[in-house]
C-alpha cells in the first residue's frame, strides 16, 4: 500500500514538474517571433538575428530541460 | 569543353543505402539479431563504476577514486583532440613551406576558426578578441567533441555486467565470456550493465568543472581589463553617502551581481548536463518502446546531433559574452568599452 502511494506520487510529481515546459514553450515562441519580425523588416541582419535567436532559445529551453531532468530523476528513482 | 550533363546516379545509391540502413537497423535493433526487442538501459545520473573497488583508495587525501566509465571517454576525447591539433599543425606547416594555400584538415580548421574569430571580434572589439577567442574556441571545440562522441555506436551499450542488488535484467550467454541482456527484469540474480563508454557531458563532474573554469576565467579577464576597479561591479559603495537612495540601490545591484556570478556556474553546468542527460534518456526510452521501428531512434539521434552542436555553441558563446561584459566595465566607464560592441548593435 505504502509502496504504491510512493509510486503514484512519483508519477504525479514527474507530471507536475513538466508544467514548467509550458513557460519555456512561450519563451521559445516569443524569441522566434521577435527574430522573425526583425528578419522580415531587415533581411540583411539575418545572420546576427539568427545567432541571438538561437542563444535566446537555448536560454528558455534550458528551463524546460531543468524540468525534464527533475521529472526523469523522479521517474527513474535516481534520488 | 564537354558540357554534357552527368546523370546523378550516385544520388540514388545514397538514397538506397539510407533505405537499406533503415531496414537493416530496424531488423537489428528490433528482432533480427537476438530475437529480442531493445533493452531499456539502467539510467543513472552519476557515471557507473566499471570496477566496484576504488583504484586509488585515498586520492589526494580527499576521497576514493573509482574507475568510472566517463574516464575512458575523457581519454578518448583528449587523444582525438590532440590528434586533430597535430594533423592540423602538420598540414599548415606543409602549406607554409609550399604555396601558403592550406589544404585538407588545415583548410577546414582555418575556415572554422576564422569564422569563430570574426564572431569574437565583432562583439569583443579588436583589443580583447585574442584573449577571449582563446577561451571561446577551446571551450566550444572541447564541448562539441564531448557532445558528439556520445552518439557513436557502442557508447552506453557495450560494457561489463555487475550483479544487481535489487531488480536486474536476465542475461543469455553468447560464448567466449560475452552475454547479452534480455529485456525482462528479474527480482533476484539479475545483472546491471555498466557500459565501457559514456559521454563525458552526461557526467555532472565534467560540466561543473568546465563551468568553474569558464567563470573563473571570466573573473580573471575582468581583473586584467579593469584592474581592481573590476571589484566595483560587486561592491559599489561609492554613492551611498553622496546620493543615499540611488547609492543603496547600486549597492543592492552589486550584491545581485555577486550572486549571479555563482548562479552562472550552476546554470552553465546544469544546462549542458541537462540537455545531454535528457538526450540519453530520450533515446533509451524511445528505443525500448518503439525501437523496432528504427527510424524513430534514428531521428532522435539526428536531433541529438543538433542539440549537441547547439549546446556546444551556447556554452562557448555564453563564455564569450560574459567575458566581453567583464572587460566592458560598469556604469560611466562604458565609454571605454571596445569599439564595435556597442555601436554595431545600433547600426543594424
Amino acid at each position: 500500500m505504502e509502496g504504491s502511494i510512493m509510486e503514484a506520487g512519483r508519477y504525479i510529481g514527474a507530471g507536475l514538474a513538466m508544467l514548467g515546459a509550458a513557460g519555456a514553450g512561450v519563451g521559445v515562441g516569443l524569441s522566434a517571433l521577435g527574430a522573425l519580425g526583425g528578419m522580415a523588416r531587415n533581411p540583411d541582419a539575418y545572420g546576427n538575428l539568427l545567432t541571438s535567436m538561437i542563444l535566446g532559445i537555448a536560454f528558455s529551453e534550458a528551463i524546460a530541460i531543468y524540468c525534464l531532468v527533475i521529472s526523469f530523476l523522479m521517474l527513474f528513482k535516481v534520488v | 569543353m564537354e558540357t554534357k550533363k552527368r546523370t546523378p546516379w550516385r544520388r540514388w545509391i545514397v538514397l538506397l543505402l539510407m533505405f537499406l540502413g533503415c531496414a537493416a537497423g530496424g531488423g537489428l535493433a528490433g528482432y533480427g539479431l537476438a530475437g529480442i526487442p531493445p533493452v531499456r538501459p539502467e539510467i543513472t545520473a552519476a557515471a557507473e563504476k566499471l570496477i566496484a573497488e576504488p583504484i586509488v583508495d585515498n586520492f589526494l587525501g580527499l576521497a576514493p577514486l573509482y574507475l568510472v566509465n566517463t574516464l575512458p571517454t575523457l581519454g578518448l576525447t583528449i587523444v582525438l583532440l590532440i590528434l586533430i591539433a597535430y594533423f592540423t599543425n602538420r598540414s599548415l606547416n606543409r602549406s607554409l613551406k609550399t604555396d601558403l594555400v592550406p589544404r585538407g584538415i588545415g583548410n577546414l580548421m582555418e575556415a572554422i576558426l576564422e569564422a569563430l574569430y570574426n564572431m569574437t571580434e565583432g562583439s569583443a572589439g579588436a583589443k580583447w578578441a585574442k584573449t577571449i577567442f582563446m577561451w571561446f574556441a577551446t571551450i566550444m571545440i572541447y564541448v562539441l567533441f564531448a557532445n558528439l562522441l556520445k552518439l557513436l555506436p557502442g557508447f552506453e551499450s557495450i560494457g561489463v555486467l555487475h550483479p544487481a542488488h535489487g531488480e536486474g535484467f536476465a542475461i543469455r550467454e553468447l560464448g567466449g565470456g560475452w552475454s547479452y541482456l534480455l529485456p525482462h527484469q528479474v527480482e533476484e540474480g539479475g545483472f546491471i550493465l555498466a557500459p565501457f563508454f559514456r559521454g563525458i557531458s552526461v557526467d555532472l563532474n565534467f560540466t561543473v568543472s568546465l563551468a568553474l573554469i569558464a567563470v573563473v576565467a571570466v573573473q580573471a579577464i575582468g581583473f586584467r581589463a579593469l584592474g581592481l576597479g573590476y571589484l566595483k561591479k560587486f561592491f559599489n559603495f561609492g554613492n551611498v553617502f553622496k546620493v543615499p537612495f540611488f547609492g543603496v540601490i547600486d549597492m543592492g545591484m552589486g550584491i545581485l551581481e555577486l550572486v549571479s556570478e555563482f548562479a552562472k556556474i550552476l546554470s552553465f553546468a546544469f544546462r549542458l548536463f541537462g540537455n545531454m542527460f535528457a538526450g540519453v534518456v530520450l533515446v533509451a526510452v524511445a528505443s525500448s518502446l518503439i525501437g523496432f521501428i528504427s527510424i524513430v531512434p534514428a531521428m532522435l539521434f539526428l536531433f541529438e546531433l543538433f542539440v549537441g552542436v547547439i549546446q556546444a555553441f551556447v556554452f562557448g558563446i555564453l563564455t564569450m559574452v560574459f567575458m566581453v561584459m567583464a572587460t566592458a566595465g560598469h556604469g560611466h566607464e562604458e565609454e571605454h568599452a571596445p569599439e564595435g560592441s556597442q555601436t554595431e548593435v545600433h547600426e543594424l
